[in-house]
């Protein structure tokens, strides 16, 4: 089995730095954990459960610049941003890179978002397996799993003083040519029991309750915050706005959330998605049942981020529970 | 790299600007790139985006036909922002398009058979497209129906070419309106109820309808009513989009997204939508 001590892993990264954006999960001030562009090996903070937010916004940022817009002698210009230099996400967990993987089935189909494309073209995502889980935690029902190393270049697993190496792909192949690895005995911890819930058959149920009342009583507590959406390391909807800056118009992309009551209403003011109900049921239903439909997958990871924040207690683990029940009744 | 970043608008300039209606503006539009103009070939019921540069991009159907090569047109109504910039553009302005986008009324499938077209306000623009289609291939069709309703007879588009419509075989134009001025001797009823009072035949038939939503859904009873099955009526739809492209999920209704499976439905895909606006 391959093994990476933590020496020869930190030299890894170092010599990765000189000529790629490393990203890797650092303790902020406030405590919380956030992948962020390091320069040095010891900023990476790897002890705690996973990040507070995925490192989704590498690839989609919350907001970026997509083309910018310069006119000279009255001919407009029109300058497509393009991504800099390689990248390594680092410590990424299986949970996250599988939603990096979920965002590709839409962002890849033609025709291609090039940005998109471009950025995880020039990406490895070098995984740590989880060896213990959060309490909302739930991969295992959505596709995943604690050691799942399937959305990953390289997966690493930790053991005594280092980490168990597993090349994924020839990208993650490729990037370990410098690394010292060796080759010996080791023993894999087990991977730690996390607790399912019924996601099997969702699909269907949430066809059968899609016109019932329950959409509108769960909405009722919703206060439009969207953090289940800005959470979401697999939600994709988005915004388009430009900006006028001083030599230049700046043409925005930047993430929105389908429960937002501006989502759907047109110039004019018609909005044909008008009550909270119907709203909150575009959200799981698209992530349970036309996700689903189109590409074969659940969208959702159960990575538990939009349960441990949202401020109201709506649980997705509830809501897929509640409505297999309402299915059978 | 891809070829073309499908999120990128082509350079293009505005050639002229009609008024149409006191809300209702005719832009025709040219790409800067001769390449781009081969590139740009789209089909009746195809929608593009318009980009005002500095206030955003906007999507509207094209309104002419690539066949008669003349400019890509559209037919806008000042609503909201962006429309409000591009109607302060005037000939000579640069913008962008991008596009076409979209699947395109079933043109072929419609041969021989007789259309109804009933449009009404800005929802007529979409359908200009498929009656210069068939006026262009007028023996592969049957007879031509077109009704045109507005609010009052000045906010009725493209009313220059009637004559010019009316003039073509097996070939009658209706008008009518909400509200009627000094001027007008027309009809004056809602579209739905002119549909009921001309009695359309359903027979080897396809109606085609677009409008605001309320005249639409009374439309649809009438239809039906007159014998029309669900898959004898088509319509387009609109919803906010930012991307056409499938990406955004803003026009994402039920599974399907209006972008890339529409905007042309017949009424038979529609009411198999879960959800039903």
């Amino acid at each position: 089995m391959l093994f990476f001590s933590e020496k020869s892993l930190t030299a890894w990264l170092n010599h990765l730095m000189l000529d790629r954006t490393v990203l890797a999960p650092v303790r902020g001030t406030n405590d919380l954990v956030y992948f962020q562009s390091i320069t040095n090996s010891e900023a990476i903070f790897i002890k705690s459960q996973n990040a507070a937010l995925s490192p989704k916004d590498w690839f989609f940022p919350r907001s970026e610049t997509i083309m910018s817009f310069i006119t000279k002698d009255g001919k407009t210009q029109i300058i497509p941003a393009t991504m800099e230099k390689d990248a390594v996400i680092f410590g990424i967990r299986p949970c996250d890179a599988r939603a990096i993987s979920l965002i590709d089935r839409p962002f890849l189909a033609e025709p291609v978002d090039a940005l998109y494309q471009e950025r995880r073209n020039r990406t490895a995502l070098v995984g740590i397996a989880c060896v213990t889980v959060c309490q909302e935690c739930f991969c295992t029902s959505m596709g995943s799993g604690p050691f799942d190393p399937g959305a990953l270049d390289i997966m690493l697993t930790p053991v005594d003083s280092g980490f168990a190496v597993q090349v994924v792909t020839d990208k993650g192949k490729k990037l370990l040519e410098k690394a010292i690895i060796q080759d010996r005995e080791l023993t894999l911890p087990k991977p730690p029991e996390v607790k399912p819930v019924p996601s099997a058959g969702v699909t269907e149920a949430m066809r059968r309750v899609f016109n019932n009342v329950y959409w509108d009583r769960v909405a009722d507590r919703c206060i439009h915050c969207n953090i289940c959406a800005f959470v979401c390391p697999c939600c994709y909807c988005f915004d388009v706005r430009d900006y006028k800056g001083k030599d230049r118009i700046e043409r925005v992309r930047s993430w929105e959330s389908c429960e937002s009551a501006l989502f759907t209403r047109a110039a004019g003011g018609h909005n044909p998605r008008p009550s909270k109900g119907a709203r909150m049921r575009q959200r799981f239903a698209h992530k349970l049942l036309y996700f689903p439909e189109i590409f074969g997958e659940l969208k959702c990871t159960g990575c538990g981020r939009c349960v441990r924040n949202c401020p109201v207690n709506i649980d997705i683990r509830e809501i897929i529970h509640d409505v297999q029940k309402l299915a059978r009744e | 790299m891809p070829e073309r970043n499908a999120l990128v608008p082509s350079p293009a300039t505005v050639r002229s600007v009609i008024d149409l209606t006191p809300d209702v503006k005719l832009f025709n539009v040219e790409l800067d790139d001769p390449s781009e103009r081969d590139r740009f070939d789209y089909r009746p019921g195809q929608f593009a985006f318009l980009s005002a540069y500095g206030v955003g991009e906007a999507p509207f159907g094209i309104v002419s036909l690539a066949s008669r090569k003349d400019g890509i047109e559209f037919a806008i109504r000042k609503v909201g922002t962006v429309t409000a910039a591009l109607h302060d553009l005037e000939p000579g302005a640069s913008v962008g398009i991008r596009g076409p986008h979209g699947n395109s009324f079933p043109m072929e499938s419609f041969k021989g058979k007789n259309i109804h077209i009933i449009g009404g306000g800005i929802g007529f623009a979409p359908l200009r497209p498929v009656v210069w289609y068939i006026l262009d291939h007028r023996a592969d069709y049957g007879d031509l129906l077109i009704l045109n309703a507005a609010r009052t007879p000045a906010d009725l588009c493209f009313a220059s070419e009637f004559e010019t419509w009316a003039a073509s075989p097996r070939t009658r134009v209706e008008l009518t309106v909400d509200k009627g001025d000094t001027g007008w001797q027309g009809r004056v009823a809602l579209a739905p109820d002119v549909v009921k009072e001309l009695r359309l035949s359903p027979q080897n038939a396809i109606a085609i309808t677009c409008g605001p939503p309320i005249m639409i859904r009374f439309t649809l009873v009438r239809l039906k009513e007159l014998g029309f099955a669900d898959d004898q009526i088509v319509t387009t739809l609109e919803q906010k989009m930012k991307c056409g492209i499938g990406k955004c999920a803003r026009c994402n209704v039920g599974g399907t997204y209006i972008c890339q499976d529409g905007p042309v439905f017949t009424l038979a895909q529609i009411s198999r939508f879960i959800e039903q606006f």
